[in-house]
Formats: structure tokens, sequence, C-alpha cells
């Protein structure tokens, strides 16, 4: 960082700074975790439409060209979901979240390890890819069994996500040795939030860790006789709904630390963004029953107690939009801004970075909406499985995640190469493109949903086309499919942008492109002595990891002991 | 600098007033949450929608345990014959909790029975189960929507206010043939003599 910040920590003799050697390796890392993940979310996204015109009435996945690269739709479906939701987050937010922290605290991480897990990571992702390109682990992104894929598919995402923990073990490790040099600080916001972010990632991956490590990779080997279902549906959903949040949070850490900066304004306050990490690494977790309503032989006061820790989830989320709203306004008003919501137009919509982030926002707070429907009991049913729910995370991963990471890389890849960002209109551009892509989706999808259209289903195929058409569906379907053109425009544009600057020469010192770190309103201060009640209290995040842990146990145990006591052994089945 | 400034710049919010703003917004977002978390329960203790059973509310005649059945041995238990359970001389029989039982089997990209029937305005309990793998059993028009697991049975009673006709969809990815996993769901006038309950 160029600009001497409170957060800036001076090296101690104990704990090495990072050098110019260090610095230079960490960035080149750093880019490759995001280069990884925009790769996979090229290839992922370029698959977007097909899906989009399935859902238009289109059936393209009959064409003999594109019949020679994917054998069904199902496949194009399970590639689409993979690599946009499991591969493009993770690789990006291992590399987001490793960088920030570092430099945040401004410490020496051991880049052989890092190297090491980065390697991990690609050799995890490159071995799942063989299966899912040969058509022989077309079980979608959530793999339920007894759906059997090649075990391959299921050791290459667990070594994957296992890469994932090493990064989390790598940030916590360097936070404590930090903690340790400098005893009686406050961690600096940043860092606080990358630490409370992997800890609760910890915490949520034991379920699919032990889902696919314990039950389904033995079982595809063929060393069980069977799986339950229940169970497994159970573990995966553990760490399912979580998983969203580990998407979610690295965005946050864009909105509430870069966002103001760059719009031109102060973060609003620490204090209440430590509060949203610390309830976000303790409440985050125990949910996971919210996806399991329409399951058979879970106890119901189960679902209804995983259903208030849900929408307790949904306080931090509500701070979020307190502080991110407020900030910009904060900056519109201090370029003049006036009038209740005429602030707005002072925003720098000139700027790409701000201008994806902030539409994100927008189309969260439709996400975050639907989000809470999705989450009640009673609401549930209507929509559940149905294409209400695609609708749903295309306005929350699809943007939130997705468009403010975009909005990221305008900066970062700066900041990381020296090199300038090609065609800041073609940037600002895309965005637009990509948000009313989105939000036409949305719509055209929600709609569909509530009119009784399975989600994940080739309709444009079915043999049963009068059920559909009984529906009176020629809008939504209409509005679907020109989303799918649309996003397919707006990834043109965005790549377009991407690659041009990637493969430019580098011409700046990349320290003259900055972390847009933003001062604070109300900041925590320096010392946890001098700091506020409620800085001092979300300052253990171990002991509130250890809170999150024994609330999982609480709320999990009940609800999985009896699936052990009756467990059934289930074969599994390749029908696709 | 004693001469003031011709026009001021606007104020700015300040540490203060923030934290103000951020108590009530709190405050507002704890009551909201509260209100919604109120408002399902209400709507989940007044029965708006079906809830699933949770694998010990029903007996069944033949080897169905605390919700779990063996789908290799579906032939030994009530799936044997789909549809309603009906008496000797056709005639749909309560059960010892005075509904009327219909048993669905989803696998092979089909459900049995074909078409089911069913009797509107008599309580009728649903109970559904899979060969294979995982599908979903969605009934248009209605809030019925439960997971369809092999190995276990979803359970739940519903009672159909008007006669006509639906589809039942599935709605878990199940395979190559997932989207033709559709099937009539009829229910039919309340029976002449039928004993009308409620």
């Amino acid at each position: 960082m160029t600009t001497a910040l409170p957060s800036q920590s001076a090296p101690s003799a104990a704990l090495p700074g990072l050098d110019a050697a260090t610095l230079s390796s960490l960035k080149k890392l750093t880019q490759y975790y995001a280069v990884t993940a925009f790769i996979a979310l090229m290839i992922g996204v370029l698959l977007g439409p097909l899906q989009a015109l399935n859902y238009g009435g289109i059936n393209v996945y009959d064409y003999p060209l594109l019949k020679v690269l994917i054998k069904s739709y199902y496949q194009g479906l399970t590639l689409h979901g993979v690599l946009n939701a499991l591969v493009f987050t993770q690789f990006f937010i291992s590399g987001w979240m490793l960088y920030l922290p570092v430099r945040d605290l401004n410490v020496r991480p051991n880049m052989r390890f890092a190297w090491f897990t980065y390697l991990t990571m690609t050799a995890g992702l490159l071995t799942a890819a063989v299966p899912l390109l040969t058509n022989d682990a077309t079980v979608l992104y959530t793999f339920y069994p007894p759906l059997e894929g090649s075990p391959v598919f299921y050791i290459g995402a667990a070594v994957m996500v296992a890469a994932s923990l090493l990064v989390a073990g790598q940030v916590v490790w360097l936070w404590l040795a930090w903690k340790r040099a400098h005893p009686g600080r406050v961690t600096p916001v940043v860092t606080y939030m990358s630490v409370a972010t992997w800890l609760m990632w910890v915490v949520a991956a034991l379920g699919l860790v032990v889902e696919v490590v314990v039950m389904l990779i033995p079982w595809s080997l063929g060393l069980t006789r069977g799986v339950d279902p229940l169970l497994a549906r159970t573990l995966f959903w553990w760490t399912g709904h979580p998983i969203v949040y580990f998407w979610l949070l690295p965005a946050y850490i864009s909105w509430y630390a870069f966002l103001p900066r760059q719009a031109g304004g102060r973060m609003a306050s620490e204090g209440l963004t430590r509060l949203a990490f610390a309830m976000f690494l303790v409440f985050s977790v125990p949910v996971g029953l919210h996806h399991q309503y329409a399951d058979p032989n879970v106890q119901n006061s189960w679902k209804i107690i995983h259903m208030f820790l849900t929408f307790l989830v949904a306080v931090p989320s509500l701070l979020t939009a307190f502080s991110a709203a407020a900030s910009l306004e904060d900056a519109a008003r201090a370029q003049g801004g006036r009038g209740l919501i005429g602030w707005v137009r002072r925003l720098p919509w000139g700027n790409a970075s701000m201008t994806a982030q902030v539409l994100a926002m927008v189309s969260f707070i439709f996400g975050g909406a639907g989000g809470i429907v999705n989450a009640s009991m009673a609401f549930s049913p209507v929509v559940h499985n149905t294409a209400w729910i695609p609708g749903h995370f295309h306005i929350t991963v699809g943007t939130a995640t997705t468009l403010t990471f975009m909005g990221v890389m305008f900066w970062l890849v700066p900041h990381l190469t020296g090199k300038r960002l090609a065609s800041p209109r073609t940037a600002l551009a895309s965005v637009w493109w990509w948000f009313t892509g989105m939000m036409l989706f949305a719509l055209g999808m929600h709609w569909q949903g509530l009119a009784g259209v399975p989600r994940r289903a080739q309709v444009s195929a079915s043999a049963q086309q009068a059920v559909y058409d009984a529906m009176h569906l020629g809008l939504p379907k209409a509005i679907t499919a020109a989303s799918g053109i649309v996003l397919f425009v707006a990834a043109i544009l965005f790549y377009a942008v991407l690659w041009r600057t990637l493969l430019s020469r580098r011409v700046d010192d990349p320290e003259s492109t900055p972390i847009p770190t933003s001062e604070a309103i109300s900041a925590a201060g320096e010392t946890l002595a001098g700091a506020s009640p409620l800085v001092r209290r979300t300052e253990p995040l171990l002991a509130l990891t250890f809170a999150a842990l024994v609330l999982v146990i609480l709320v999990y145990g009940p609800v999985i002991a009896p699936m052990l006591a009756n467990y059934q052994f289930i074969p599994g089945q390749r029908l696709w | 600098m004693s001469r003031a400034p011709e026009s001021a710049p606007p104020a700015r919010l300040d540490h203060h007033a923030l934290e103000r703003y951020e108590t009530a917004w709190l405050g507002v977002a704890a009551v909201m949450t509260a209100l919604l978390f109120v408002g399902v329960l209400a709507s989940v203790v007044s029965g708006t929608y079906p809830l699933l059973d949770a694998g010990s509310g029903h007996a069944h005649d033949g080897p169905i345990v605390r919700g779990r059945v063996d789908p290799k041995n579906l032939a030994a238990t009530p799936f044997a014959k789909p549809g309603l359970v009906v008496d000797a001389a056709g005639q749909p029989l309560l059960n010892d909790q005075g509904t009327l039982d219909a048993y669905i089997v989803a696998g092979n990209f089909t459900f049995q029975p074909a078409v089911l029937r069913v009797p509107a305005g008599v309580p009728v309990t649903l109970h559904v189960t899979a060969t294979d793998v995982a599908h979903g059993f969605e009934v248009t028009g209605t809030n019925i929507n439960a997971e369809i697991l092999p190995g276990h049975v979803a359970s739940l009673t519903v009672t159909f206010r008007h006669p006509g006709e639906q589809h039942a969809i599935c709605n878990e990815y199940c395979g190559v043939g997932h989207h033709n996993m559709i099937t009539r769901f009829v229910v039919d006038p309340p029976a002449t003599g039928a004993k009308e309950t409620q």
C-alpha cells in the first residue's frame, strides 16, 4: 500500500516484513490464482447461454457440432455449475484473501508453501476436470448420491477443497504470528474480515470433507456397498449453505474496505463491520437444513431451528446494506450530491470498478429478498427445486460475488502487474451488460419457477410440452432466452478487456495503483485498551470460531444421529 | 484563516450521527427478523402447507420402519401396489389415523402409478419413495413438493379441495430422462356416499 494508513504495521524484529522479492512473488501468485479463476469462469460462462436458451424453449444440445464436445444438456450444466460456482470462486478467493491480509499486516509469508498450495489446488482442478469432460461425472455441482460419478471426480474435488483449507491455515498462522508480535493491538479491519471468513470456511468445510472423504470416495471406488442419500445430502448442505457466504464475504470485504474510497468517500463504521463478520462466523454454518425442508425423515422442529438461525444471518447482511449505502452516500455528498436519493447521480459512474460493485449491490437487494423467501418454510414448497432457484442465485453469486470480482479485477490487475486497464469504456459497458443480463435472467427464471417449471431440466426437449404450454410461459421464456444473449455479449466485452490488459506491456510501477483501502468515519483505533467494547468483544476470533463449532454440533448432532442409527446402504447408479 | 469560506462545504456525516443511525438500523433489522420468524411460524402451525413426516407418524403394513424401506424389496411393502389403498370392493380404505393412503414409486424416469387418482374433500396421505436415485415430487398448482430418496419414504397429508387435473413433475435431477419424468395427477370429485371429513 502506498498510502500510510493506521492499519499498516511496522515490521518488528520478531516478525519480518514484506521484502521486495517476496512481494513480487506474492503478486505473481495472486495473479495466477485470479487468472486461473477467470479462465474457469470464461469456459463456464460460454456454456451459460446454452442453459438460458433451454429455458427459452430452444434446445441447442442436439446440434451435431456441439454434441461432439458435450454429450448432453446435463453435462453442459454440470460444467457450467462446477466451473462458475466452485472453481472460479475458490481460486479467486484463495488468491484475494491471502494477498489482502499479508499486505494489510505487512508480514512475510512462506512463499514456497503458498505456491505449493496453488499447485495442489490446480492439480485437484485438473484431476476433477478429466471425468467432467469425458461425461463420467455428470452429477451436477451438488453430486447427490446415489447418482455415482467417477472416483477421479470426487478425489480431484477433495484435493481442491483441501488446498483452500491450506490457504486458510496459512492466513490464520500469519495473523496469530502478528498478534504475538503486536500484543494489545486491534487486528486491522481488512485482516479481521479475511481471517473471520477463513475461519468460517474451516468450520463450514467439515461437512463436505466428511461426505466426500468418508462416504463418496470409498463408495465410488467400490469399497462400500452403498451410501445413505439423506446423510450425504445433510453433510453436503452443512457446507452447501455457508459456502455461499464463503463466496459473498470476500466481495463484502471490497464493499466495506475498498469501494468507499473508489467512490470518493469513507468506510462507515469499523465496529459495525467487525460485528457483521463476527456474526457471519458464528451463524453462517448451523443453517443448512433450510435447503432440506422438502427432505423426508428429518424432524420438523430442527428444520424450524435452522430456519430461525438462517434469519439471524440476514442481520449482518442488513448491516452490510446499511454500511455500504452510508459510505456511498457520504462519498456522493462530499462531491456535492443533494436530495434524499438525488445524491446517487454524484457517484463516479464513469469508473467501471465502482459501477460493477454498486450494480452488484443493487441486484443483491432482490437476490437477498428472494433468499429470505427460500429460507421460509411456508414459502419453500412453492419454489423448492423450481426455476426460481437458479433465478435467485444468479443475482446473488452471479452478481454480488462475480460482478464484484469482475470490478475488482479492473484495479487488481494493474496493481499486481503494472499494466494499464485496456479500454475503460468497454470495461464500463461490460458491467452494465452483465447486470442487465442477470436481472433479465432472474426475472424470467423466477417467473417460470412460480409457474411450476423445475430447475435443472432440459425442458426444451421434454416430450410433454403440453404440460409447459398450459403454464403460459411465452413472455418469461423470451426474457430468459434474451438474457443468455445479453450475458454472452457482456462476457465478450469483459474478456476482451481482461485479455487485452493482461497481454499488454507493463508500463507503470505496480504500486502506483494502490489497494484502495478506505478511511473509516468511526475507526476502531489502534489499541484494544482504547477501543470500543464492540471492537474488544469481537476481537477474539478463535473463541468465536469455537462458539460456532459448538453451535454447529448442537444443531446438527440431533439431526445426524438418527441418520447414522438408521443408515441405509444404497448402491450407486449411473443414469446419464 | 479567520475569514469564513464563501460557500461552506456540505457537512459530512460524523461519528456520532453515524452511530445513532447504526443503532436504529440494527433495531429495525432485529425487529424485521423477529416478525419474519413469527409470521412463518404462524403459517407452519396453522398448516398452510403439508409438513413432511419425520419418519414415525404413520403405521404401515410391511417393513417400513422409521420412514426407511429397502428399495430392493418394495414387493414386500404397500409400494408393491402403487396407487390409492382400497378394500376388496375397490372402495378407498381409511387408515387408523383417519386418512386415505396413496403409495407412489419414482424410478427409471417414471412415476407409478402412471396416473394417480385421489378423491377431493378427504385427507389423503401420500407416501413416495424411489427405487434408483434421488427424484423430486412436485404437484403443479399446489404446494406439494418433496425430495424422494431411495431407502426413504416421504409422507405428507393433504386434502384436495377441488377436483381437477394437475401434473406431478420430477424436480430433482435424476439422469438423462429427467425432463420426461412427468405424470398426470387427477383429483376426482368426492365419491357419492363417501364419508365426508370436515
